[in-house]
């Protein structure tokens, strides 16, 4: 493997490139990238200490503000600054285009197969998709067959992952539940634009300021009957990893934040207590998964939610933002069939590519990852956040042995797909420039008429040297993500 | 406003108002530390303990000192009402209780005013005790008396003057006042003991409450017993007077209701009134030594009532039993 240096002199100086991985910044000949010069060669001159102060005020701004994530264990939990890159990743808007354009169109057909599977099935019927792994997927919701949703928008708001390695960008995952990280998009601009002021201005980058309120509009859009919809968040507290994001929508959209205790069913409405007696909620973009939003239709232990919930959502007299049953579609091991979806619902090729995924609920897939589990990395299909997957490569022999052992009792249970090379970016680590690799979830927003994709995302970043891990719970930070006007 | 975002500015108010509080206290008798005398030191310790009404760290002797409480030393008894955790009522404990608040309404609550709260809890949650109490223990706890400055010069300068601010400072003001009526009921009570009214002079009172120096502008520095206890119940202008606390808090109640002042007034608002009559009417012992205590001791219990009416009209829609009783 031949590795060269990206630059001479300043921070760059210990900067290496490896023609295996994408560089967000230099190109393969060593030279920095087109949309990429100006940023470069203003880091260039910066001494590491002017860095280092940089990404210290970061790193107090975040603190001051309580900028945090909860990381729970079995003793607390415990709040976190999720750590920040001051070195911003450029895209070229026509790259932006292109992720734009692959985005609406993976929301557009998801959300038609969503409404699909909880109506006629056509797509399981023509096997598209295999009937036995959506109905046998927890997240399908039965309570959801045949309920007519608002403007037959399941999902309204998505995250979807997407990594690029030497053959482009490729979708890694759709968040379609509760999918989080966008306030942490819009505080890393804000810090960034502070630490970068005139660096900033001179790249022209698209404004992703205007979230919150498309956000609103998206969500008061499902509601057309009304002219001034209660909207409001609910949130399982303060505890929860992404309570900030809560607290911080809800103030960005100035509306309320709920807790499960605030609300109540009356007249077959949900309504929440305030000082001058119960109001009414017409929108609710809820945070917590659907297990927990109504004990009397589904956890009947579950305190987050509200006791009719559900009935308040059938009845036509809530909208819930995201729908119950959204999961069906994000699962691991429907990812797979995706591209089919696309196609059929849409008779589009798809725009961006799947990764590789091998299924081991199916014989070839389940043996193809137990003979190469050295090579890849198995993920369960429920899991999120990193958790309870093995990277092949980096686990011992008696940790694949264990793993084997777990995914030939439960195929089902499992994926497996190669070890990404995952592209890299410039982060300032440890005083110098280094590479870390990188992902990026944009959000959309599926209104009733119109889809919004922000022109920005949260930009993930594997803190540690070699990591391919970019989740915050397990050493990840971010960096703010610049998409450059054309 | 959620009924339980205004019970969380409430108590953000409590925890703020019981913060001063208790460092003003601690002030009064660190200040004292470095030239009082041994048993003066001691009765300064059981009277903060007592005003606080917590029991003193340490064990109480036997026999004829049976009621005389041994203490340890200074820094042990600051500490408990400082760092330590297990104390709910400690500066640590309450702060983390104000910022758990704060975190609940961090959706209604402006940033600087969220920024300042957050950064006094890490200030205290960081602070090296230790090195604290063997260099500048007075300093710690000015430190937290100007954090809580700041914070009060914040909230009043970013936050608009709606329900949310209405409810923290109904908080901030029940909690005063209740505070108040037992710190001086607790005062006429030592000046009955003979050798605690030697140690606590009415002009240590007033330096607590803030108010020796008003006290010298209006009368003299020869502090009278009957001036000192009508400046500290009646004086409208003086804001840790009763008087003044009872009349913000009609003020508030009079936002927060939703009939405003018509008749008939919400529970709380018509115990508020009560509770001003009281004040304004009442027998504060300033001339009558024989139930002044007695007094402040009411008014503490009023403004307990004050607190369930409050809770029972804007927080769980319970039926309002307090004034009944």
């Amino acid at each position: 493997m031949s590795q060269r240096r990206a630059s001479e002199g300043g921070v760059f100086t210990d900067y290496d490139l490896d023609p295996n991985y994408y560089d967000e910044m230099f190109g393969t000949d060593g030279s920095a990238r087109q949309a990429c010069k100006r940023l470069n060669a203003a880091l260039a001159e910066l001494a590491p200490e002017d860095l280092t102060r940089l990404q210290e005020g970061v790193y107090r701004h975040f603190l001051h503000e309580g900028i945090t994530f909860t990381v729970l264990d079995a003793e607390r939990a415990t709040e976190q600054i999720i750590p920040i890159d001051c070195v911003p990743r450029v895209l070229t808007g026509a790259e932006w285009e292109h992720i734009e354009r692959g985005l609406k169109q993976r929301l557009t057909a998801l959300n038609l197969f969503l409404k699909d599977v909880y109506h006629d099935g056509r797509c399981l019927r023509d096997k598209v998709v295999p009937i036995d792994l959506v109905l046998g997927c927890p997240q399908y919701r039965m309570e959801m067959r045949g309920l007519k949703v608002p403007h037959d928008v399941y999902v309204a708001v998505c995250g979807t992952d997407i990594v690029r390695t030497n053959d482009g960008f490729a979708v890694l995952e759709d968040n379609l539940r509760v999918p989080s990280g966008v306030s942490y998009m819009l505080a890393c601009r804000n810090a960034i634009k502070d630490a970068f002021p005139r660096l900033y201005r001179a790249h022209r980058v698209r404004e992703v300021a205007d979230y919150a309120e498309r956000l609103y509009s998206t969500l008061a859009s499902l509601r057309p009957s009304l002219q001034d919809p209660q909207v409001a968040i609910l949130t399982p507290g303060i505890h929860n990893s992404a309570y900030y994001e809560h607290a911080f929508l809800a103030g960005e959209m100035g509306i309320h934040l709920v807790e499960g205790q605030d609300l109540v069913l009356r007249d077959g409405a949900l309504h929440m207590r305030t000082t001058a007696g119960l109001r009414r909620v017409d929108v609710l973009y809820r945070r917590i998964d659907d297990d927990y939003l109504d004990p009397v239709m589904f956890r009947g232990e579950s305190v987050l939610g509200a006791a009719g919930l559900f009935h308040a959502y059938r009845t036509g007299n809530l909208v819930l933002a995201n729908a119950p049953g959204t999961g069906v579609a994000d699962d691991k091991s429907l990812y797979s069939y995706v591209p089919a979806i696309i196609r059929y619902f849409l008779g589009e090729e798809p725009v961006l590519a799947n990764v590789e995924t091998h299924l081991c609920r199916e014989p070839d897939g389940l043996a193809y990852t137990l003979e190469h589990l050295e090579e890849l990395v198995v993920k369960e299909v429920g899991g999120a956040g990193g958790y309870g997957m093995l990277v092949g490569p980096h686990a011992s022999a008696e940790e694949r042995a264990t793993y084997a052992e777990r995914v030939r009792a439960d195929p089902a249970n499992f994926i497996s797909q190669p070890v990404l090379a995952l592209s890299r970016a410039p982060c300032f680590v440890g005083g110098a420039i280094e590479p870390r690799h990188v992902d990026l979830r944009p959000f959309v927003l599926q209104g009733r008429d119109e889809q919004h994709v922000v022109p920005g995302g949260l930009c993930r970043v594997a803190l540690r040297r070699g990591s391919l891990v970019v989740n915050s719970s397990q050493g990840g930070g971010c960096k703010d993500l610049w998409i450059l006007e054309d | 406003m959620l009924a339980r975002v205004a019970a969380e500015f409430y108590w953000l108010g409590r925890y703020v108002e019981r913060i001063e509080h208790t460092a003003r206290l601690l002030r009064f008798q660190l200040d004292r530390l470095a030239d009082r005398p041994a048993d003066e030191l001691t009765l300064g310790w059981q009277a903060v303990y007592r005003i606080l009404g917590q029991p003193p760290v340490g064990k109480t002797a036997s026999g004829d000192d049976a009621e005389t409480v041994v203490m340890p030393d200074a820094y042990t008894l600051a500490g408990g009402l400082v760092e330590e955790r297990a104390n709910p009522d400690s500066l640590l404990s309450c702060w983390e209780h104000g910022r758990e608040n704060g975190q609940r309404v961090r959706a209604q609550l402006p940033l600087p005013v969220w920024t300042c709260l957050n950064q006094g809890y890490l200030w205290i949650r960081d602070c090296d005790f230790s090195a604290a109490w063997s260099e500048a223990p007075a300093a710690l706890v000015n430190e937290a008396i100007d954090r809580l400055r700041l914070f009060a010069g914040v909230v009043d300068a970013a936050m608009p003057r709606d329900e949310a601010w209405r409810f923290l400072e109904l908080g901030r003001f029940i909690e005063r006042v209740q505070h108040q009526s037992v710190l001086l009921a607790s005062w006429v009570e030592f000046s009955r003991e003979e050798h605690a009214a030697n140690a606590l002079s009415w002009a240590d009172l007033l330096r607590v409450c803030g108010a020796y120096e008003v006290y010298c502008r209006r009368h003299s520095t020869n502090v009278d017993r009957t001036e000192a206890l009508n400046l500290l119940t009646r004086d409208p202008e003086l804001p840790r007077s009763l008087r003044f606390a009872v009349h913000r808090i009609e003020d508030l109640l009079t936002g927060i209701d939703p009939v405003g002042a018509r008749y008939p007034l919400a529970p709380p608002h018509r115990m508020a009134l009560r509770l001003t009559a009281a004040v304004e009417m009442g027998n504060n012992g300033g001339s009558d030594e024989t139930d002044a205590g007695g007094f402040f001791r009411s008014l503490e219990d009023e403004s307990r009532t004050l607190h369930h009416l409050t809770m029972a009209a804007y927080v769980t829609h319970s039926p309002p039993q307090g004034l009944a009783k």
